[in-house]
């Protein structure tokens, strides 16, 4: 057990822990967009700790490198994906926020808030 | 002919990375691959432009870059820690809403690069974006004010900052 390994297994439980915590968000949490909140956390945050420690525990210049790749584009592809769930589902009425404090959108929309 | 050389070595380079390790055949493959990907889509990496610049300008800016990825993975670990909380409460007493901020940003690339950031922070959504009136459409999960320089402060002016120092 060098340091090496031990920053590794620190990042890689730090991510462990981000997710179960996504997990309970998706279940717990009342609508799409709060869930899509809860899963931003281990898009972000999880999948690039997870990459970052993998990459520090096989220590390896192309293998490294090859992850840490694979994390950017995590990085790239999340806010794509999310924006684009969350936008058709306002716009094309599937699914409306079931709790809200204040509405913007709709005015901008113009439609009528429910 | 230039951007097109650039987009030759960045392809150049991550192929050489997935592969491996630098063998003739390798490089050989990887040449013609990366060669015909660059002549086709060199336009979609990089953008023309007749401006001239010092090379101080270039190198400040990359500094700014390399300096703002540590403090984005901070705030994004601050807001990821908020949003868990929530899960583990056992009444959740977040107040979602969408807010209207307005942006100050002139860049199309800033504004861009802007919603990707604020979609990415656990906590926020960019919604939509109004070309008018140069106002972000966000979906928050803490609603705590209705006053919208509030808002602002608390949602994009973490980021828009240091955007207006990199892309001025």
């Amino acid at each position: 057990m060098t340091l090496r390994i031990i920053i590794a297994y620190f990042f890689m439980v730090g991510a462990m822990l981000f997710a179960v915590t996504t997990t309970v968000g998706l279940i717990r949490f009342p609508d799409v967009y709060t869930r899509i909140h809860a899963s931003a956390v281990v898009l972000t945050i999880s999948a690039v700790m997870l990459s970052f420690g993998i990459a520090i525990y096989v220590w390896q210049f192309y293998l490294s490198m090859k992850i840490l790749l694979v994390g950017l584009i995590f990085l790239i592809t999340n806010p794509l994906a999310t924006h684009a769930i969350a936008r058709a589902s306002y716009r094309r009425q599937i699914a409306c926020p079931e709790v809200r404090s204040v509405d913007d959108y709709s005015d901008y929309l113009e439609r009528d808030q429910q | 002919m230039k951007r097109k050389a650039f987009a030759f070595f960045i392809i150049l380079a991550v192929w050489i990375i997935f592969a491996g390790d630098v063998e003739n055949d390798v490089l050989i493959v990887g040449v013609i691959a990366s060669l015909v990907t660059s002549w086709l889509y060199s336009d979609l990496l990089f953008r023309s432009s007749n401006r001239k610049r010092k090379w101080s300008y270039y190198f400040r800016k990359i500094v700014y870059i390399l300096l703002f990825i540590p403090v984005f993975f901070y705030e994004a670990f601050i807001s990821a820690l908020k949003v868990s909380k929530h899960a583990f409460e056992k009444k959740p007493t977040f107040s979602p809403g969408i807010v209207k901020v307005k942006t100050t940003l002139k860049n199309i690339t800033a504004l861009t690069i802007l919603a990707n950031l604020i979609t990415l922070t656990p906590g926020t959504l960019t919604l939509d974006f109004d070309m008018k009136e140069k106002a972000f459409f966000i979906h928050w999960i803490d609603v705590t004010t209705a006053e919208e320089a509030e808002t602002r402060k608390q949602v994009i002016e973490r980021f828009e900052k240091w955007l207006e120092v990199i892309f001025q």
